[in-house]
């Protein structure tokens, strides 16, 4: 069989296992947001509301109806794209989640490309001088960045320079008094496609302490990555073949050594990118950034069950699906993986 | 040379990261392109209807975008709002007449009456989340005349007065709430308050002044009302200037001390609220050991509240002896008992511990608040140094929505927990501790006693609470008191502190000043060099 017919087949079974990978993360949510103590209807209520008015409430909210039918229900309004609506002020969970995504989407592709730029510098700027102060500085670099806890760097970095400095805001996604830009709720995507320059500006500074904090909370473990594969990737055989034929160095380097470095780097941004949809929790709140994750821990205190199992299948749709897209684009370029 | 260009690539983005720096110190400050107040709030605000509405920021806001028919007053005095005159009692206490004012009208310009105030108070307690509190008590809402309300009771109710000033029962225009008779509006409020809401964002109210406005009109253009989701940051905000005004009562102990710092070197106006808020611990008194009435109050006798307010709120939290806050009954009697550890091991020796058998209780606090983490390890610790050989605490901490769900089920022995009543009276802070339906000696089987995790009672104790509602003036004052003795003596629940409301706002813009529910009046607010 030749190899496209192996990567078409490959794609394919990789596809397929999608519904059955979602129908199980949805079937886990939901079972698990039942077991949990707590009940949104004391969250809505109190605790100290009577039976008569639970019971009203618990009948307006559908909890009275027995779990295989709210099982069935959810289910059925998955397959049909209906997430379903808030028990808290009964509003539609796709809404939400539509506008809280690209909040999200915007911090983690610039924090992305913030610890990919990083990671980067940092990577390269260690292989290029191994065992010197340099390559020990960008390690030692490589395994704080990693190790520090992401609330405390985040709150530093707040403390720094958005409280002591003031140099930029402590947290928010836009300034209170100028009207966000219209559009698709991507603010600088959207700012720049109506021109209005100043919402630009306004949405940028708001994105610079969280998108740096965890660009380089991130840019770490892109450093090590690619110190590691980089350094592997210069002992190899090829390598020394390319430097016998009198190459330049920085022939050999970027067109001999980086790609195959830059694989497994490839995997580790695909997994990152996934994480950072629902993951950034922490710099959310710090920052009172108004994405998906601050919305599901808020969900989670209120026993909202549909809005954390809408948000929950939604991020595991798009992890699922960036990871097999990572899969495949690692299996389409690298000809050493078998399928 | 690769060599080369890496360093050129570095050069180039520190260089890059210097002017991006530079450039922020120059220009990054907050824009402001309208003339609008900045108020922050850590308090996530999701509905503004009035019959949902609980949280904190959402009573704050329908504070200035509606009227109650009564308010009270910073004197602690009912005053006339929506309502004309004060409420005129008749056939022995059963119905309440409340004439209303024929000036006012609702942000869409429709007319404020009596038949729009009997629409509100039905849409309330037909789906209000608060509606048990005012629906037990209505028989039936009637409006006679145009601008006048009768209210028919089920039985005597002396609070009731109190209740009509909360904000939950402000009026909504019947023609905006047409379609929402039986459903919420979250997102609109369409009321009769000095301002109108604009805009409706997750992050982001504002309000803008409403020209219809039948008193005298706001000190400002408008609010701009956000949420912050942390303490530091909300810190932050108002100390770079980013907010002008700051609300919150969860913003961490030490931060409201840099704060109240702040103040009084004159870099920010502090306002101060009536404390309403008590924090206070419930013992569990239907199983053993805490069924012994001797060692709950040596329990009582053994929390050092001094000490604990200075440790854990730098004596901002005052502390409390008593459930009632003090402005609700004029006085500053207290019937708990004072910390004496001396006593307290005379009590546990009398229940037979202290040689050589501690008595270990497991406390529960709210993982999810740092002031009762606090709280609780400065009490073990404390309980350590006083009364190593009678008592210890196991501390453990839940989450607060585990831990409201499992009270009413006597999961814990001891727990940390605050309480606000939903309206300013007294009986808003006993029944809900106290009341109870059924119970075999003292244990109360259901009721309030049983859903805030006590399940005590004590023979007459509801008959005490039924019949203070009845009374009014020095009388009632006299059977609330006795009732927060029977209280003290039980020593069910152990009062600890009390919180008062502050709020901080800019040198540039006026001192918070708070109504006599503890909402500051965003309507007074102003900035100083206009």
């Amino acid at each position: 069989m030749s190899r496209r017919n192996n990567l078409i087949k490959y794609s394919a079974s990789r596809l397929a296992l999608v519904p059955l990978m979602l129908w199980i993360i949805s079937s886990l949510v939901f079972l698990l947001l039942r077991v949990a103590p707590g009940d949104p209807v004391d969250a809505i209520l109190g605790n100290r509301a009577t039976e008569n008015a639970r019971a009203a409430l618990r009948e307006r909210l559908g909890l009275d109806l027995p779990i295989w039918k709210q099982y069935c229900q959810y289910l059925n309004g998955i397959l049909h794209g209906n997430l379903g609506e808030t028990l808290i002020n009964q509003e539609s969970v796709s809404k939400i989640i539509g506008r809280s995504l690209p909040a999200s989407i915007e911090l983690g592709v610039c924090a992305l490309l913030i610890a990919l730029l990083i990671g980067g510098l940092v990577g390269f700027s260690s292989i290029a001088r191994p065992q010197s102060k340099l390559d020990l500085s960008a390690r030692v670099y490589g395994i704080a960045t990693y190790a520090l806890p992401p609330f405390w760097a985040a709150m530093l970095i707040q403390l720094v320079f958005a409280v002591s400095l003031g140099w930029l805001p402590v947290g928010g996604r836009f300034p209170p008094s100028l009207p966000p830009p219209s559009g698709s709720g991507f603010l600088i995507l959207d700012s720049i496609l109506n021109m209005n320059w100043i919402a630009l500006q306004a949405a940028i500074i708001h994105l610079i302490l969280p998108a740096s904090t965890l660009g380089i909370l991130l840019s770490g473990i892109f450093s090590r990555s690619l110190r590691i594969n980089l350094e592997r990737s210069l002992e190899a055989d090829h390598i020394e073949a390319a430097r016998s034929r009198g190459l330049p160095e920085r022939q050999v380097i970027l067109k001999h050594a980086l790609p195959n470095a830059l694989l497994p780097v490839l995997t580790i941004a695909g997994i990152t990118v996934a994480s950072l949809i629902g993951g950034a929790l922490l710099i959310e709140i710090t920052f009172s950034w108004p994405g998906l994750a601050m919305r599901l821990q808020e969900a989670i205190g209120q026993r909202d069950y549909p809005l954390v199992q809408g948000i929950v299948v939604v991020v595991s749709t798009l992890v699922v699906l960036v990871t097999i897209a990572v899969d495949l684009i690692v299996a389409a370029i690298d000809p050493r993986v078998r399928y | 040379m690769p060599v080369n260009i890496i360093f050129n690539l570095l050069r180039w983005s520190l260089k890059l990261t210097s002017l991006l720096l530079l450039i922020c110190q120059v220009s990054c400050r907050p824009l402001r392109t309208d003339n609008l107040l900045i108020v922050a709030s850590a308090s996530k605000i999701t509905s503004l209807d009035p019959a949902q509405a609980s949280t904190f920021g959402a009573l704050q806001l329908l504070t200035a975008l509606g009227d109650p028919l009564y308010r009270i007053d910073s004197n602690g005095l009912l005053e006339p709002r929506l309502a004309s005159e004060l409420p005129k009692l008749s056939d022995q206490g059963l119905t309440i007449t409340i004439p209303l004012r024929k000036d006012v009208y609702f942000h869409d310009g429709t007319r404020f009456n009596a038949d729009a105030m009997k629409f509100s108070l039905e849409r309330f307690m037909e789906i209000g989340t608060l509606n048990y509190i005012f629906g037990e008590r209505i028989k039936s809402i009637e409006s006679p005349k145009p601008f006048l309300l009768v209210l028919k009771l089920r039985k005597q109710s002396t609070s009731l007065n109190s209740l009509l000033t909360s904000i939950n029962l402000t009026p909504v225009s019947p023609k905006a709430y047409r379609d929402n008779k039986d459903s919420f509006l979250n997102k609109r409020f369409v009321g009769t308050g000095p301002y109108m809401l604009t805009s409706f964002q997750t992050q982001q109210k504002k309000l803008e002044v409403f020209p219809l406005y039948w008193d005298k009109k706001p000190n400002n253009k408008g609010i701009n009302f956000i949420h912050l989701s942390n303490s530091t940051a909300l810190f932050g905000a108002i100390k770079t200037g980013e907010v002008d005004v700051l609300i919150s009562n969860s913003i961490e102990e030490d931060q409201r001390l840099a704060l109240n710092k702040l103040s009084l070197k004159g870099k920010l106006n502090e306002g101060k609220g009536p404390a309403l808020e008590i924090g206070y611990i419930t013992l569990l008194s239907n199983s053993i050991p805490l069924k012994d009435n001797i060692i709950r109050q040596a329990i009582s006798l053994s929390l050092d509240r001094d000490l604990i307010s200075q440790r854990v709120s730098y004596s901002q939290r005052k502390p409390l002896r008593s459930l009632v806050p003090p402005i609700l009954k004029n006085d500053k009697q207290a019937y708990w008992p004072k910390y004496n550890p001396i006593q307290a091991k005379k009590l546990f020796q009398e229940s037979g511990y202290c040689e050589g058998k501690k008595l270990t209780i497991p406390l529960t606090f709210r993982s999810n608040v740092p002031t009762d983490k606090l709280l609780a390890l400065t009490w073990k610790a404390q309980i350590e140094k006083d009364l190593s050989t009678c008592f210890s605490l196991d501390l453990n901490g839940v989450e607060s929505t585990t831990v409201y769900k499992q009270l009413g089920q006597g999961a814990f022995e001891a727990v940390i927990l605050d309480w606000r009543g939903a309206y300013s009276d007294p009986e808003a802070y006993l029944s809900p501790f106290l009341s109870c339906e059924k119970f075999t000696g003292n244990v109360c089987e259901s009721g309030e006693a049983a859903i805030s995790g006590s399940f005590w009672t004590t023979n007459g104790l509801q008959k005490s609470l039924e019949h203070s509602d009845q009374l009014t003036g020095q009388a009632r004052l006299e059977k609330l008191n006795q009732i927060e003795k029977t209280a003290a003596n039980g020593a069910a629940y152990i009062p600890l502190w009390l919180v008062t409301p502050k709020a901080w706002s800019k040198p540039s813009v006026s001192k918070p000043e708070f109504d006599g529910n503890g909402q500051v009046m965003l309507n007074q607010l102003s900035e100083l060099s206009q």
